[in-house]
């Protein structure tokens, strides 16, 4: 079964993005093994001579490594994604680089109505960047908006037609981690760039992946 | 004008807080542009709520006491960075000093985007309702190839650059002024006039009842107010906040400071309330102007208010009546202005004249005597135009309006009684505020014209003579006579 990691964009003890994330490790228990990774705890990404990244990054970044795809699920906050979310995603390519060409599915729940419609936009911009490259699920917007409202009490979503948006979109996603890995030509340059990088970061050149 | 530079990498070195540097070092002149380090800042969550630690309390005075602010933006991932955004996120959630504030975003990187993206992202964040900052349009600064781009002193090296650099902040000077107009309230009439301050200008302080008796105190500690030793630096001037009080405090007239917003924010307290001309308690400070006038001197306080704001009147003056034959209590009430022209507030004083006139009399020798021919005119100053507009009577219907609102209930508690006993035209000695209100004829204003203060320069020695003894003694204090 395919292992998947799934990001909770928040800090926040209660979270409809965790709650999110949990109901569909449940639901798509029979095709996929949903493992929730939080980015609390995460301090605010700071450029450092040494490189040095903090040991939590670096078990985030193994477990990202091992896994099939990526499901990150955004509060929106100030139009954008989270400050830590934001952090986690700097830790993710300082150095390291565990999300590129990596599949990623993008969901994200707010309170309002809007469901986190800019902050995905800009999420999907940074995961584009050079240093992260990771591989987006295109057209597939999940927007879950009300979603203090949009559990039952056993975490259930509610509304019928976004559980049928939200498993065609998983199943999609399953195919689309498929999908990926036959993009062999420019995988084999992300592997060339991924040791250029390593190599330009040296001392000297720490910031040209965080400046870019 | 003042500043805020804000660097948004907190890495050990950053051209973005370079390009700050050189800015507030090249322009110094034009601006104080003073850097704040976001770099101690706790990671935002918002359920462990830190708005109060010294940290966020520090970068938000800063900002709060600004006229405007300047970002630097590096680009980190297509946006902005963590720690920008970090300190954006304190700042929207229970604190919101970017709430109309002018911003600048400029940013530096590496290579040729010059943070145009992140510049994109951080304009989209600065219009979220929590933040509601106003970021300056058009023109971006973007400087690419930042290694390059300074020497080693740390100024920027390209002459197009710092042209352009330069445009760019002056226009951002004159924006703070244009935001700051767009800040001041708008009444259209004097009935728009909101005493009770619901409004707010960019020097309300939030957070504490403004009708507390202890509003200084908490008010003091919301916004950090300096006191004691602390300096200040005035127009022409450097006092600390102890001098200023004593300052304050021994001018022979008694002040009040009510601002933009219609709060009564400032009086100075020279004397126990139950001596004043105008009585003011402490508790009073930070009323509401509603909360310190009685309900039927508000329209009349509106048009005074209404008339300064505006810029009908400059001054605007009136006699407190009833007070007998020893005392003439006047209240002046002054427009204040800042130095973009936009209003203020009101600088009211209250002064007894009779000690000024009274030495003026017996150091001269003269004396005062009814002028039998004087024709009848009001005793107010400076409300001219609102008796044009508000009526079409003469200036004498406009004089009971503007002494209502000297209003403030203190006029009500200037002791009446014993002027009663001593005025010689005794008719209008008792009179109250309200029924100078509803009078509005000539005769109830001629009443109000103390006619023992009315000069005749026939009866008496002419001033311009140094006949007597005394004024040689006076001339001696003027250097300029000699």
């Amino acid at each position: 079964m395919k292992k998947i990691v799934a990001i909770v964009g928040s800090n926040a003890d209660r979270s409809t993005n965790r709650q999110l994330l949990e109901y569909m490790q449940q639901r798509y228990k029979g095709e996929a093994e949903i493992d929730l990774m939080e980015v609390d705890g995460l301090p605010i990404f700071q450029k450092t001579r040494g490189m040095v990244i903090p040991d939590q990054a670096k078990e985030m970044a193994a477990k990202i490594d091992a896994a099939a795809g990526v499901i990150i699920a955004t509060p929106e906050w100030d139009h954008s994604i989270p400050a830590i979310l934001s952090s986690a995603l700097a830790w993710l390519s300082y150095g390291i680089h565990p999300l590129m060409d990596k599949p990623v599915m993008i969901t994200g729940a707010s309170f309002g109505n809007l469901g986190t419609s800019r902050a995905q936009a800009q999420l999907r911009q940074i995961l584009d960047s050079p240093e992260i490259e990771a591989r987006i699920m295109p057209s597939s917007e999940f927007l879950l908006g009300h979603s203090l409202n949009a559990f039952d009490q056993n975490g259930d979503l509610l509304d019928e037609s976004q559980n049928e948006r939200l498993d065609a979109l998983f199943e999609d996603f399953m195919t689309f981690t498929d999908v990926t890995g036959k993009l062999k030509h420019t995988y084999a340059d992300d592997e060339r760039r991924k040791n250029e990088m390593h190599v330009d970061y040296g001392v000297e050149g720490t910031e040209r992946q965080a400046e870019h | 004008m003042k500043l805020v530079g804000i660097a948004g990498s907190i890495g050990e070195q950053s051209y973005n807080r370079d390009l700050l540097k050189f800015i507030a070092k090249k322009y110094a002149g034009l601006a104080e542009i003073e850097l704040v380090d976001i770099s101690d800042l706790p990671v935002f969550n918002p359920d462990k709520d830190q708005s109060e630690s010294p940290e966020v309390q520090r970068v938000y005075q800063k900002i709060a006491s600004a006229q405007g602010v300047i970002l630097a933006t590096p680009e980190h991932n297509h946006t902005v960075p963590a720690a920008m955004k970090n300190m954006i996120e304190w700042l929207s959630y229970n604190l919101h000093p970017f709430e109309g504030k002018p911003v600048w975003i400029v940013g530096a990187s590496y290579h040729s985007q010059g943070s145009a993206r992140a510049q994109l992202h951080l304009k989209q964040i600065l219009e979220s309702p929590g933040i509601n900052a106003v970021v300056m349009p058009g023109d971006e600064f973007l400087l690419s190839n930042a290694k390059e781009a300074f020497d080693a002193e740390g100024n920027l090296k390209d002459a197009r650059t710092i042209g352009f650099l330069e445009k760019l902040l002056h226009k951002f000077l004159k924006y703070v002024k244009v935001i700051d107009l767009f800040d001041a309230p708008d009444t259209m009439t004097a009935d728009d006039e909101d005493l009770e301050a619901k409004g707010k200008v960019n020097t309300t302080i939030e957070g504490v009842d403004m009708n507390d008796d202890e509003w200084v105190e908490k008010a003091a500690v919301r916004v950090h107010a300096v006191d004691g030793s602390t300096y200040v630096k005035l127009d022409r001037g450097i006092l600390t906040v102890d001098q200023l009080n004593y300052f304050l405090n021994t001018m022979p007239v008694e002040l009040t400071y009510a601002d933009d917003n219609n709060q009564f924010i400032y009086y100075n307290k020279n004397t126990p309330t139950a001596k004043m001309l105008a009585p003011r308690r402490p508790g009073q400070a930070g009323d509401p102007l509603s909360s310190v006038h009685p309900d039927r001197a508000v329209k009349h306080v509106k048009q005074v208010i209404h008339a300064l704001r505006t810029g009908d009147s400059d001054l605007v003056a009136m006699p407190v009546p009833g007070n007998g034959p020893d005392k003439h209590i006047m209240h002046y009430y002054k427009g204040m202005h800042d130095e973009n022209g936009r209003y203020r507030g009101v600088n009211e004083w209250v002064v007894d004249i009779m000690p000024i006139i009274k030495y003026y009399l017996d150091s001269t020798g003269q004396k005062l005597v009814v002028d039998e021919n004087k024709r009848p005119t009001s005793p107010i100053i400076g409300l001219d135009a609102v008796t044009g507009a508000s009526s079409h009577g003469s200036s004498a219907s406009a004089a009971p309006q503007a002494d209502a609102s000297t209003g403030a209930s203190e006029s009500d508690a200037t002791p009446a009684a014993p002027a009663v006993e001593q005025a010689p035209v005794a008719d209008e000695g008792g009179i109250e505020i309200g029924d100078l209100l509803n009078s509005g004829n000539n005769t109830a204003t001629e009443g109000i014209q103390p006619k023992e203060v009315t000069e005749t320069p026939k009866a008496a020695p002419k001033p311009s003579t140094p006949a007597a003894a005394k004024p040689e003694v006076d001339a001696s204090t003027g250097a300029s006579e000699s």
